[in-house]
């Protein structure tokens, strides 16, 4: 055995030495072993504790998680990983935008279009006519347009000539005609000089 | 042993078969199937994915999505899935990536927002406080005690022996496994391992003031 092999199976392990052989075993999956820790007792305790402390440190870390993950809530993660993978393998849905009650191309709204469409068409036919039978009825005599009136049933109440109120206007005519007539030709003729200096409205400059 | 060699060969060699499975499965279109099938890994691998995830986020709801992500990619992104590789250590490594993602994400909103006052006695949750129904009081001030401290500890490692840490030491890993997870070699597993539990020693055993001579102590012949 040389020298140096003899030193370090003497030799008593420190916590670097601990460490790496821990480390090491660890690593490699294996038992941790020292050709020391074979021979020295104190050593092999002290690497004990130092493992124990290790495996210490482990298993409060893993209580540590294991409390704040109690089973019902890795249950609750569980159903939520499958709702997740079963909502990613549903063909996606394309959502229309901007979003109508109905949709925007149905047969539906073809008829409706029809429809009103349609009562255009007879709004303006109606006014076409309507206008037409306007025209027709400006081509008739006045007298027959009052008489149309007054034949209405639902025209406005106009009460027919007396025959009171037809003598006195036929009386009103003569009367003018009268006037008319003696303005037009002087009967006195005393006056006619003094009327052929008398200057008539027709012959009054304007 | 503990964690992967516990469950040895059978359990990886039925993860693997199930992966396979439910690959063949979605691509024959049987989705019904390969979901059922699935189903076998989630229940596997769920318990441990949590585990991780709250050693990672240090925060229960965070931990959830990050699990929920994580099984959700794997299921959809199986068929990049290579048999030679254990279903395990692929499945770690979308975790791990989806975690460390949220922690940064969770790092450039933390500089923009006030951080929420936490509750009294300093918890941050409600399910988090809530007792056991084991222990005594005291046991479990003790625990709690002991817990806090070790959050404390591993918080202040940095992220690489962390992660090296809990894999290995938790998950019971080997570097081979650890380093296909991390993207670290070998070598550097172990480095990382060994730094990892020399600062451990030293940081929780300034934190309970016990044991503070262990890490000078040094026993001659």
């Amino acid at each position: 055995m040389s020298i140096l092999n003899r030193l370090r199976l003497n030799s008593h392990l420190d916590d670097r030495a601990m460490a790496a052989i821990w480390t090491d075993s660890t690593l490699a999956g294996t038992r941790a072993s020292h050709p020391h820790l074979g021979v020295c007792t104190a050593c092999r305790t002290r690497f004990a504790s130092f493992s124990e402390w290790l495996d210490d440190v482990r298993v409060d870390a893993a209580a540590e998680a294991d409390e704040v993950f109690p089973p019902d809530r890795l249950a609750s993660q569980y159903s939520q990983i499958f709702r997740r993978i079963e909502a990613g393998e549903r063909p996606a849905r394309v959502i229309a935008f901007p979003k109508f009650s109905t949709p925007l191309t149905s047969r539906t709204s073809h008829a409706s279009r029809w429809i009103a469409a349609a009562a255009a068409a007879g709004l303006i036919v109606g006014v076409g006519v309507g206008q037409m039978m306007d025209l027709r009825h400006l081509g008739q005599t006045g007298a027959a347009r009052i008489e149309a009136r007054l034949a209405k049933p639902g025209g406005p109440a106009v009460l027919p000539p007396t025959a009171a109120s037809i003598t006195a206007t036929s009386r009103d005519e003569a009367f003018l005609s009268d006037l008319d007539a003696s303005l037009s030709r002087p009967s006195v003729p005393e006056l006619r000089a003094i009327d052929d200096f008398t200057p008539r409205v027709g012959e009054q400059p304007r | 042993m503990t964690g992967a060699q516990a469950a040895g060969l059978p359990g990886r060699e039925a993860d693997g078969a199930a992966a396979s499975a439910v690959k063949a499965l979605q691509a024959e279109g049987r989705l019904a199937e390969a979901r059922e099938r699935y189903a076998e890994l989630v229940g596997r691998h769920q318990r441990r994915a949590v585990r991780i995830a709250f050693h990672y986020m240090r925060d229960s709801a965070e931990a959830d999505e990050a699990v929920q992500d994580a099984f959700v990619k794997a299921y959809s992104h199986l068929a990049s899935f290579r048999e030679e590789l254990p279903f395990e250590v692929w499945f770690t490594r979308i975790l791990i990536n989806g975690c460390l993602d949220r922690i940064k994400a969770r790092t450039r909103r933390s500089r923009w927002f006030a951080p929420m006052p936490e509750g009294p006695g300093g918890q941050q949750d409600f399910a988090e406080r809530t007792a056991g129904k084991g222990p005594s009081p005291e046991d479990q001030l003790l625990a709690r005690e002991r817990r806090v401290a070790l959050t404390r500890a591993l918080a202040r490692l940095p992220e690489r022996q962390r992660s090296v840490f809990m894999l290995s030491h938790y998950e019971g890993c080997t570097s081979r496994e650890v380093s296909a997870m991390t993207g670290l070699n070998e070598s550097t597993v172990r480095v990382h391992l060994f730094r990892a539990i020399r600062k451990l020693r030293v940081l929780l055993a300034d934190s309970t003031g016990a044991g503070s001579s262990v890490e000078k102590r040094r026993v001659n012949p």
